[in-house]
């Protein structure tokens, strides 16, 4: 079994990263925040190479009868075609 | 020795023997469909033939989950029994697999048909996949190519998510109620999952059946995670395909659909990074400028004070020694005007008193004294209380006194001439 590599939300932090860059192509950014911003992009970008470049994926199987139980019912009491 | 049974006995016996002998699910017995009707909605009577026999079958609506129509080929599955009541021979059907191009053809078709009208492959219903998913519930036989074509392609594409497999029968009478069944699990545990995949791989419409059934379709479209439905090959089309959010031609195409390319990802980050680097660099260039003409701008601002203040000075300092000079003529004229008020007033006051003076003077010559300093005389009365200024005051030997400059004499009065001399 592959060694687990640090849990991080792909999802989450590639979110944050389009939103970074979205926020960068603003009319007018303030740079003071927009220093934070790039450091805090840096950081996610490296963060999402380094996830796709080692994990892999977990495969699991359920052990669980989905089947609902097979054996039939007892139908004495249906009705005859008349 | 015979063996005696009552009627209801022997009918139990016989039962009980054909349950032993025929196993439920063991045996399907195929022919085609006759006779078929519904009675109140819950009873489902037709026979099914071949060419030289002909059996009577029972069951409930609940178990038919196929559209069936006379004429269809089909396979039943259920047991063989003798009903008491009326000593009939049928078999209960408890499934059934329609047989045949035809007849799958014509069920697809109808049953298509049915589930369109209710809405079941309504676009607006579809939802959205994730983009990133990091869990999977994977809905296939764990023993068929689709399987591995799956997990191949996701391990190819992405990595990190975790992917449960619900391994059920993707064909034969167990696919539909295990199908139906995994969706179940799944619904019961959908907060674990963020997609779920039903797939398997290409077959005979036969082999399809069960993603043609309703009952499947029905567990996609009550499904609460999202389902991507890849069965078959490309030309196949199922009503678990319809209903699904997102419909995949293959098992491997399931999983591009699903799983994000890698290489691609990496690139929207460098793309991402490129971007904010690019709007950082040129935003660093503007203020750069910025700050260069705002710094040009305060020395020549400054320039400009410094030159307007140095003039300003100029200014005052010619203004001063202006105000300076008006002071001093001020003054000047301040002191002109004190000596010609001065000379003014003395000049009336010499006036006044060589007024005064010569008033004196009148006031002098025109005194007594003065007067009989020049030779005149007074006469006042005797007592010498009262200057006598007329005749009248004094009678004849009245006494008066003559008032000289070095003396005064006591003269008695004689006569009264009346007239001045």
């Amino acid at each position: 079994m592959a060694k687990e590599t640090k849990k991080i939300h792909f999802a989450h932090e590639f979110k944050e990263l389009e939103a970074i860059t979205e926020w960068f192509e603003k009319e007018d950014i303030d740079l003071e925040e927009g220093l934070k911003k790039f450091e805090r992009g840096l950081e996610l970008a490296s963060s999402l190479k380094e996830y796709l470049g080692k994990v892999e994926n977990k495969v699991k199987e359920i052990k669980a009868k989905f089947a609902a139980d097979a054996v039939p019912e007892d139908d004495t009491d249906a009705p005859f075609e008349s | 020795m015979n063996t005696v049974f009552s009627v209801s006995q022997f009918i139990e016996f016989l039962n009980d023997s054909l349950a032993a002998l025929v196993p439920y699910g063991d045996v399907a017995v195929e022919g085609e469909v006759a006779n078929f009707k519904i009675s109140q909605q819950k009873w489902v009577w037709f026979d099914i033939k071949d060419e030289t026999g002909i059996l009577n079958c029972f069951m409930t609506t609940w178990d038919l989950k196929v559209p069936l129509e006379d004429g269809m080929k089909i396979r039943a599955y259920g047991y063989p029994k003798i009903y008491q009541k009326s000593g009939k021979f049928s078999i209960t059907v408890k499934a059934i697999e329609l047989v045949g191009e035809g007849a799958l053809k014509k069920a697809f078709l109808m049953l298509k048909a049915k589930l369109d009208a209710e809405g079941l492959f309504a676009v607006a219903r579809k939802r959205a996949l994730p983009r990133f998913p990091e869990r999977v519930a994977l809905i296939t036989s764990n023993s068929a190519a689709a399987y591995t074509d799956f997990l191949r392609i996701a391990r190819e594409r992405w990595g990190g998510v975790e992917i449960d497999v619900l391994s059920v029968a993707v064909q034969g009478i167990q696919a539909i109620p295990e199908v139906v069944g995994a969706f179940r699990y799944i619904n019961a545990h959908a907060r674990e999952y963020d997609v779920c995949v039903l797939t398997r791989g290409g077959g005979s419409m036969e082999d399809l059946q069960a993603f043609n059934s309703e009952e499947v379709a029905r567990a996609v479209y009550g499904s609460a995670v999202p389902v991507v439905c890849g069965v078959g090959h490309e030309r196949d089309e199922t009503l678990a395909d319809y209903v699904a959010d997102t419909r995949a031609a293959t098992p491997s195409h399931a999983a591009e659909i699903v799983f994000p390319e890698r290489l691609e990802v990496l690139q929207s980050i460098a793309h991402y990074c490129a971007r904010v680097n690019r709007v950082v660099e040129s935003n660093v260039q503007t203020r750069q400028h910025a700050i260069h003409s705002a710094v040009s701008r305060l020395d020549s601002f400054f320039a400009r004070r410094v030159e307007f203040f140095s003039h300003c000075s100029e200014r005052v300092g010619s203004a001063g020694s202006r105000i300076a000079e008006r002071v001093r003529a001020a003054q000047q004229n301040v002191a002109h005007a004190h000596a010609r008020v001065s000379s003014t007033f003395e000049h009336i006051f010499e006036k006044i008193f060589e007024r005064v003076a010569y008033n004196e003077r009148i006031l002098k010559t025109l005194s007594p004294e003065a007067v009989i300093q020049r030779g005149y005389s007074i006469i006042y009365t005797a007592d010498g209380t009262k200057p006598v200024t007329s005749i009248s005051q004094v009678d004849t030997g009245d006494r008066i006194r003559v008032k000289l400059k070095d003396g005064s004499l006591l003269a008695e009065a004689l006569k009264n001439l009346n007239s001045l001399f």
